[in-house]
């Protein structure tokens, strides 16, 4: 029985560490093969308190969980920007360092460690037998997993999910990419610190060897087979992985050298065969085991696939909407519901609705006729108050000139397009607006404030936001969650507020969700709201970025290509959409190749060539002109 | 704190020692630099095959070749030249056979599913060498060691063959991948194996290359490091840890010349070290000394966008499958 219960207080704790790690490895995607080493951090506070200063168990692991928090921080910084292949280095090498280091003083035991740690005692309880380890342990791993589950599962856990995949993204979302990548390394650490701390001290041991390279390796291995970013999956790692061992020994009845080499092997074969077979884990990110059946019965639609959508299509003239039920899957936009005025069937159309309101700007109504657009457009233009200016902007490659003293201006309410052959530096001149290449020279001001040298998840957090041309959506993440990912200010993502807020941050994760699904409604994506993002085709992709984007609620949009690689009937719904949100008072600048969608949006427009602006005007006064037209139009 | 007074000698005799222990990790290092740089496979299995071509050369000179029922032993030099063919058919059939159709399933996530798998396979085959030939060391003779001393400093007449053998092989994988055809192929897949593919060249068949040459470099290190002290279960551990140090100091994508100078560099700092500080303090110091380097380069990452596009690039690569 005491046999049995010993494995039971092992499980326990492998999986409090399996935890804190999983909410590094699973949902941050930071690769860690240290994690022992920060257990050690709070198992050698625990050894060298009680057995040699006479403290008491729980303050020996409080400190040890304080020395494994800035052991983390210190970590991150080093971890910040490495691709996979050199965090598993660092960590490999911090793990040496650590372990290294401790094994180096006699104060610690130098290469024997802690091995007579003194029976703990919890409030005046001394625990002897393993039996007694059970509850303090389960506390120990309950806390962990609410502290892990809090986070992972949360508005803080899509931005770690949005890290993982990709921190491009999330930063260009205004995401303080930084500050969470050291909270997470910190608080992971903490969190094996504090397992560490009861590892070490039902062991009555702190050594080199029980926190070495191996254990590390165990860890990693729970949360691998076990699933990312799935905490209950982690359990079930931790008990499979604790229990091969008296499997072997007393079932198959192995002698115990032999078993233990014989486990080792089995583990070793399992992770192979496990990331060939089932390299998300045995309960992959998202799946609940408990809600396994009532998932079989209520089974959802299978991406792309939506069963019934209003299909609808403007007539020739314009005034008439009609609807078809179809499976053919179109996109669509009501005009009629977003601009009031001219009447034209304010429809049976139902659905479709208005922009959500934004706190960006007011609505600016400008009532035009078709042939006068791009007059109407210019004067619109000439009139509108400047919202971001950028002057004498230069960044230069080694020799190679990327943008030469480029001024460029952005008015409230205004599209201005930006054009030129491939290679002219147009998507350069997004990434130098919004922090993402420094510009050598010159000032990019929003509204006033100097945005240069700003990061630039600073810069989103003013309003000024981009898309990608590669689109950037987080694939293995629901287009709903991308979407509620680019709203601002939510309670839960801040800790304070996620912890010690009450209620704020799941009042807050409803609102957000109401906000998404309002501009997934109106890029008419809503149906797919649940779908995973990475299962959408290239144009469907296009309209959640769009979603995403304005869900920021930034005044300011930069739109990388939005109509290219979407074929014709997608790129008009585009267009729309893009209007509509002008017409909503925002202002929208686009990097585009195809002239029709110039012509159709810009109400003024930029030529580059080579780094530099050759000129601009209206999109009829460059087309007229025969140099511009020999250098990008080919005629 | 006591500071050794450093003599001539002291300095001579560890400058020696580096060099020694240096050419061996830098070809380990060689070997798993050339694997990383070309295929993008972090193979962490690399140190449990390093112990394998040990045992392997091991039993076919004193044990047999196939112990249960062939008994027949062979002469040192054709059993450590058999046990490193072995083991280089080996790492081909771990490429071809693990990575390769992992490469394929894992699509984006390919990196950390290869090294959990690499992980596991090494844990695997260091286990599997414990369950046939205990876990004991196994002393292991060959040609005989002498000691050779120039200058008040002494070395084994190992070392110096070492050091040739290690160079050699370097500079013969230097000039084979500059100056031969199948060089040149494993250069244009390094860079980029799609544009590779679409002037004829299959990046899957220059990986097995990669990983027989790979492996095989291992394979001598690990015969001749089994010979100057023993063959034991984790011989592979320590040895190979630093060969990945010493492949990520100099640069997975550089020059083998390169990587084997870092190798004796690193190990000339750890040799040089244990003049200032304890002898546990040294192995230490080449982690923190990684640690450092590591920080930096994040530091140096003036961009974090220009980063994540290329490796973002490399990621989506079809041809890495």
């Amino acid at each position: 029985m005491q046999i049995w219960l010993n494995y039971l207080v092992q499980i326990i704790i492998y999986a409090g560490f399996g935890f804190s790690l999983n909410l590094l490895l699973g949902y941050a995607g930071q690769v860690s093969v240290a994690h022992a080493a920060f257990g050690a951090v709070g198992g050698y506070s625990v050894g060298y308190l009680t057995s040699t200063q006479g403290w008491s168990f729980l303050p020996a692991v409080a400190v040890g969980i304080v020395l494994a928090l800035l052991a983390g921080f210190v970590i991150a910084l080093p971890a910040m920007k490495l691709t996979v292949e050199f965090l598993i280095l660092l960590t490999l090498a911090v793990s040496f360092v650590i372990v290294g280091v401790f094994s180096s003083f006699p104060q610690l035991g130098g290469t024997f460690g802690f091995t007579g740690i003194p029976k703990t005692e919890l409030f005046g309880w001394t625990l002897r037998s393993p039996g007694d380890w059970v509850v303090p342990a389960l506390v120990m791993a309950v806390v962990t997993y609410l502290i892990c589950r809090r986070m992972g599962e949360s508005a803080y856990g899509r931005v770690l999910k949005g890290i993982r995949e990709d921190p491009i993204a999330t930063q260009a979302l205004g995401k303080n990419v930084f500050s969470y990548k050291l909270a997470v390394f910190g608080i992971s650490s903490a969190l094996a610190g504090l397992a560490g701390g009861f590892y070490s001290g039902w062991l009555q041991l702190a050594t080199p060897t029980v926190y070495g390279f191996a254990f590390s390796l165990t860890l990693f291995a729970i949360v691998i087979f076990g699933g990312l970013a799935n905490l209950h999956g982690t359990i079930l790692g931790a008990v499979v992985l604790v229990m091969l061992e008296p499997l072997l020994r007393r079932v198959i009845n192995l002698p115990a050298a032999t078993a233990s080499v014989v486990l080792l092997i089995v583990y070793g074969l399992l992770l192979v065969v496990l990331m060939l077979l089932r390299p998300q884990g045995i309960l992959p990110e998202g799946a609940r085991p408990l809600a396994r059946l009532r998932y079989a019965v209520t089974a959802p639609r299978g991406p792309g696939q939506p069963p019934l959508w209003t299909k609808l299509r403007r007539g020739a003239a314009g005034d008439r909407l009609e609807m078809t039920a179809d499976d053919e899957w179109s996109p669509s936009v009501d005009l009629a519901a977003l601009d009031g005025s001219d009447g034209t069937a304010a429809v049976e159309s139902g659905d479709p609705p208005p922009p959500p309101p934004t706190t960006s700007g007011e609505h600016i109504h400008v009532g035009f006729a078709a042939h006068e657009e791009q007059v109407v457009a210019e004067r619109r233009w000439s009139l509108a108050p400047v919202v971001l200016e950028a002057r004498g902007i230069t960044k230069r490659f080694g020799g190679i000139v990327a943008a030469e003293d480029l001024d460029i201006d952005l008015r409230r309410g205004t599209i201005t397009a930006l054009v030129g052959p491939n290679g002219a530096g147009k998507t350069t001149v997004f990434n130098l607006l919004t922090g993402f290449i420094r510009p050598d020279a010159g000032t990019v001001k929003l509204n006033g404030t100097e945005l240069v040298a700003m990061n630039p998840d600073r810069i989103a957090r003013l309003g000024l936001v981009r898309s990608f041309q590669d689109v950037r959506l987080i694939a293995r993440i629901s287009c709903l969650q991308n979407v509620m990912m680019a709203v601002q200010d939510q309670d839960g993502e801040h800790l304070g507020k996620l912890f010690f807020g009450g209620l704020a941050a799941s009042r807050s994760e409803t609102r957000t969700r109401e906000q998404a699904m309002r501009w997934l409604r109106f890029v008419g994506m809503d149906a797919f709201a649940d779908v995973p993002a990475g299962a959408l085709s290239y144009g469907q992709s296009k309209l959640i970025s769009l979603a995403r984007l304005l869900a920021t609620d930034a005044p300011v949009l930069l739109l990388d290509e939005p109509a290219s690689g979407i074929d014709t009937r997608w790129v008009e719904t585009m267009l729309e959409m893009i209007e509509a949100v002008r017409d909503q008072g925002r202002t929208v600048c686009i990097v585009e190749h195809n002239l029709h969608v110039v012509g159709r949006l810009a109400d003024h427009t930029y030529f580059m060539e080579l780094g530099r602006i050759t000129a601009q005007g209206s999109i009829e006064e460059l087309t007229g002109s025969p140099e511009l037209a020999e250098a990008y139009f080919g005629t | 704190m006591i500071l050794a007074v450093v003599d001539l000698e002291t300095f001579a005799q560890l400058t020696a020692n580096g060099i020694s222990r240096g050419a061996a990790v830098g070809l380990l290092g060689v070997g798993f630099a050339f694997i990383l740089g070309v295929t993008g496979r972090f193979h962490f299995a690399y140190g449990a095959v390093y112990a394998m071509a040990a045992y392997l050369a091991y039993t076919f000179k004193d044990r047999g070749l196939f112990p249960p029922l062939v008994d027949a032993t062979l002469p040192f030099w054709p059993a450590a030249l058999l046990g490193i063919l072995v083991v280089t058919v080996v790492g081909v059939a771990i490429e071809r056979f693990v990575y390769q159709p992992l490469a394929r399933f894992a699509g984006v996530n390919a990196l950390l599913a290869i090294f959990v798998a690499a992980l596991g396979l090494g844990i695997a085959i260091e286990n599997v060498i414990r369950l046939l030939w205990s876990s004991s060391s196994q002393p292991y003779f060959g040609p005989v060691q002498e000691r050779w001393s120039l200058w008040e400093v002494t070395f084994l007449n190992f070392d110096v063959y070492q050091l040739v053998t290690y160079a050699a092989l370097t500079l013969g994988l230097a000039a084979l991948l500059r100056f031969t055809p199948l060089g040149r192929m494993v250069r244009a897949t390094r860079s980029n194996p799609d544009l590779a593919l679409t002037i004829g060249i299959n990046a899957r068949q220059v990986y097995l290359v990669v990983f027989a040459i790979g492996t095989f470099l291992a394979g001598v290190v690990a015969v001749w490091s089994g010979l100057q002290f023993a063959v034991e279960p984790a011989m592979g551990t320590r040895p190979v840890i630093f060969a990945f140090a010493v492949a990520f100091l100099a640069g997975t994508a550089s020059s083998p010349v390169r990587v084997f100078l870092t190798g004796i560099v690193v190990s000339l700092v750890e040799q040089w070290s244990s003049m200032w500080l304890s002898v546990r303090w040294t192995q230490t110091a080449v982690f923190i000394i990684l640690v450092g380097y590591l920080a930096w380069l994040s530091v140096k990452q003036s961009s974090l966008y220009t980063k994540i596009r290329t490796r973002n690039a490399a990621r989506v690569s079809p041809a890495r499958a």
